[in-house]
């Protein structure tokens, strides 16, 4: 008979040890992958929903005009017509999903943002200097924002 | 900012000159302190690893009485090289998902795979094996609790016959095989983190890796010539020469190897003056001259390489106190000096802005997370660890070349 | 004694058979009770990311750096306060070379004060002295071959099938390698939630069916936004693809962004 082989104990005691690690970290892994990894790709699938669920802030020209229809007819008949509501009114979620929210009322910092005079500017927009151009308070004194081609 | 940079300071923002990207302007660089710590002491570990190497791969008999010495550095270093990283995450609490998740395609995600197969699989094996017939003698001779971590250690196999010995040598020298293209994987890949940002022309470059492995071999190396000769000091034992010597023979072999290829690198980027080398020289001239042309080049390379390489020609003729003090500081030189190219590395490559036009500046706080003190508290942490490993696991007279030569006489 | 073997091998097997069925679903509940400490379920269904194309274009000829999207952006999407923006605009200036100088242009001088979010005041440089100059709104690119999806360590960050790259907030460990890696400077750590952010075409909007607020708020349609997949009428994305000659930022990174600009100078970077 020949002698039987014996694994020599420190290797045998490695290997062990080995495979412990190697079962343990399986078991952790499949405890602590989330459920919805690889549903798409390399994350976690679910990320995509969780990032939806936030609620936005503008509400939208379209929610605008369920109730300001009359001001949005006007509007679109102008050179403004491609303005968004809320670029110059700002966000309005909150005042569309409940009207009592009021929003914030307007000075005229929003037509000088645009129509100031700027040399980087392009050269289709029209811009002023306000020093020369007037020097009252505000600029709806001679210009319909809505409007802005009309003078009141 | 120079006028070859076509740039304007527009913004009286103190800490900008020319235009950064908005996500730019932050006060510190998102990867500060931690960030230049950890490939430094991965670096470490990496080149104390390749100087053991020396002794039970290449048969370097020289170096035996520094064998166990680097072996525990490269152990108690590469215990700290993750804190570092962990610090800096945003979530460290998530760190584990790196094990679980690893995104094959980021050079990070090994980070997990290959740290735990270098410190199981290489590091501890390869110590165990060396140590095992010790643990079982030091468990017998000793007593109380010293006895019961010696007995720990053991994991329970106390076979030291003859054979059994033999085959933990056997099994030693296999691994350190295996440890040496392990090591240049562990540092090759830290490397390769920032040798694959192709955003960034400080850091996107094929040498990378190449710079960080050399590197690392010759801090690793001035690491255990430092740590050799403190501990000889503390325990008022005197310094092998001839071991000193050898090592600090590969040193500067090591440190020829590193400038040339850090050489090789620049006089590429000079050449080829890509995109955003005007940017890369005016940080290289203003916003780093002290750490890359004073601390990097010319005190962290320059000067050691001709320190070393005087003492290699002349080696016979400088008395040993001088040699041993020229050695001592070379090698403090080449660990600053290579601390000082991670910093560079890994700050440089911040303090410019991906438009490449324009620069930030970095001032380093002493106190926080990203400050002085925590630095230096991660620093200190591996020495101190070392101190513990010393105690427990170094006897108290290391082996000299003298009496391994001794006893390779008698067995023959 | 072969059916001694036999036997105990069939003993083995149904032991192993038994094992499985009741390991199986115990294993099944415990990861399920596990995953709810960790990972809290789902939002809303109804929208499928497989059927559509979400991309965003830039006529940079029609931006006036009113800075409006910029600022709309950080307040739908809550972006920190400070040096933290999902999209800005930058304004470039080329002066006029200097007399003699045998230059064709002068310098390049570009600036973006609070990313252009409150609008951009007369540059300091004279009008004399300015040969060109215009504004160039930014955001995440859209890489094809996105660099920071690439880097990351733990699949936080993403391409999603209907085209945004998003950010797993509750997945992402922080360590700022996506941000390094994105030539853009698209990305930054957020001070409040320790994660990387950045565009996300305003998910939470589009997939609503509303646009994203910076290109609600632009009144000049200087961002064209749309659904490769579901081409409205008239679609205004087509008609920017084919009236408009197109230029990607940093090209020769080979990131291959699917944001494309027309009207933008080789200064653009």
């Amino acid at each position: 008979m020949r002698p039987k082989f014996k694994i020599p104990p420190q290797v045998l005691r490695i290997l062990l040890l080995a495979i412990g690690i190697v079962t343990s970290y399986s078991i952790a892994r499949y405890f602590l992958t989330p459920t919805t990894f690889r549903q798409y790709g390399w994350y976690r699938g679910e990320a995509l929903s969780e990032l939806q669920a936030r609620e936005p802030m503008f509400a939208g020209k379209k929610a605008c005009e369920e109730c300001h229809s009359d001001e949005m007819a006007k509007l679109l008949k102008h050179e403004h017509k491609s303005l968004s509501c809320e670029g110059c009114h700002g966000p309005g979620q909150a005042h569309s999903d409940n009207p009592d929210v009021k929003i914030d009322q307007l000075n005229y910092g929003p037509c000088v943002r645009c129509h100031e005079a700027n040399p980087s500017r392009p050269k289709w927009l029209k811009q002023i200097v306000i020093k020369n151009h007037y020097t009252g308070s505000k600029c709806t004194e001679c210009h319909v924002p809505h409007a802005p081609t009309e003078v009141p | 900012m120079s006028g070859e940079i076509t740039n304007y300071v527009f913004e009286a923002m103190p800490h900008f000159e020319g235009y950064v990207y908005p996500n730019e302007a932050t006060p510190q660089p998102l990867w500060s302190i931690l960030i230049v710590l950890y490939p430094y002491i991965t670096g470490l570990v990496a080149g104390a690893f390749i100087m053991a190497s020396l002794v039970r791969v290449f048969n370097v008999r020289a170096l035996e009485p520094v064998y166990r010495l680097s072996m525990l550095t490269a152990f108690a270093f590469l215990l700290c090289a993750p804190l570092p990283l962990l610090f800096h995450l945003g979530h460290p609490e998530r760190c584990l998902e790196v094990m679980m998740t690893p995104h094959l395609t980021s050079p990070m995600a090994i980070f997990g795979f290959v740290y735990a197969w270098y410190l199981m699989a290489v590091l501890l094996l390869e110590l165990w094996f060396d140590y095992r017939r010790d643990f079982v003698e030091w468990s017998n001779r000793t007593s109380g609790l010293k006895t019961v971590l010696y007995r720990l250690f053991t994991v329970g196999v106390t076979d030291v016959s003859e054979p059994s010995v033999k085959l933990d040598h056997k099994l030693g020298h296999i691994l350190s095989i295996v440890g040496i293209p392990s090591a240049f994987l562990l540092h090759g890949y830290v490397g390769f983190i920032f040798g694959s940002v192709k955003a960034n022309p400080w850091w996107g470059n094929v040498l990378m890796p190449i710079i960080f492995i050399m590197s690392a071999m010759v801090s690793g190396i001035a690491l255990c010539v430092f740590n050799y000769m403190v501990l000889n000091w503390v325990r008022r034992k005197t310094i092998d020469m001839k071991c000193l010597d050898v090592m600090c023979m590969f040193l500067f072999y090591a440190l020829v190897m590193d400038a040339a290829i850090e050489g090789l690198d620049w006089i590429h980027r000079v050449y080829s003056a890509e995109e955003g080398f005007q940017v890369m020289q005016y940080m290289a001239r203003e916003k780093l001259f002290y750490t890359l042309n004073v601390g990097q080049a010319t005190l962290g390379t320059v000067v050691p390489l001709l320190l070393l390489g005087l003492l290699q020609l002349l080696r016979k003729r400088v008395p040993e106190l001088a040699r041993r003090r020229m050695y001592f500081s070379s090698a403090v030189l080449v660990i600053c000096g290579v601390l000082a190219m991670r910093w560079n590395v890994v700050i440089g490559g911040q303090l410019f802005s991906k438009s490449l036009r324009g620069v930030m500046s970095y001032k380093m706080e002493f106190a926080g997370l990203e400050g002085w003190f925590m630095g230096a508290v991660l620093l200190a942490l591996p020495f101190i660890l070392l101190i513990v490993m010393i105690k427990l696991f170094l006897s108290e007279q290391l082996p000299t070349s003298a009496s391994l030569e001794a006893r390779d006489v008698a067995a023959k | 004694m072969s059916r001694n073997v036999s036997r105990r091998n069939l003993l083995a097997k149904i032991g192993a058979a038994l094992a499985g069925v009741l390991v199986a679903p115990v294993a099944r509940t415990a990861k399920a009770a596990v995953q709810k400490v960790f990972v809290s379920t789902g939002a809303a269904k109804g929208y499928d990311p497989t059927k559509h194309r979400w991309v965003m274009a830039i006529d940079a000829n029609r931006c006036i750096g009113c800075g409006l999207c910029a600022e709309a952006c950080k307040k739908e999407n809550h972006v920190p306060e400070g040096p933290y923006f999902r999209t800005w605009v930058e304004r470039y200036i080329i002066t006029k070379p200097a007399p003699g100088s045998g230059a064709a242009r002068g310098e390049t001088l570009v600036d973006c004060p609070s990313g252009g979010m409150h609008g951009y005041p007369e540059p300091a440089v004279p009008k004399e002295e300015i040969q060109h100059s215009f504004f160039v709104p930014k955001l995440c690119n859209l890489c094809e071959h996105s660099p920071c999806v690439q880097v990351c360590p733990v699949g936080a960050t993403f391409d999603a099938p209907d085209g945004a790259v998003l950010i797993d907030p509750k997945y992402c460990i922080g360590c700022g390698f996506c941000i390094q890696a994105c030539p853009y400077g698209c990305r930054f750590l957020s001070p409040i939630t320790k994660t990387a952010e950045k565009c996300t075409l305003c998910y939470h909007r589009i997939t609503r069916g509303l646009k994203p607020a910076c290109v609600e708020v632009c009144p000049t349609q200087a961002r064209v936004f749309g659904d490769l997949k579901n081409p409205a009428p008239e679609d205004p994305i087509r008609q920017f693809y084919e009236n408009n000659k197109v230029q990607a930022l940093k090209p020769h990174l080979g990131t291959e962004p699917r944001v494309f600009y027309a009207g933008i100078d080789k200064e653009v970077r």
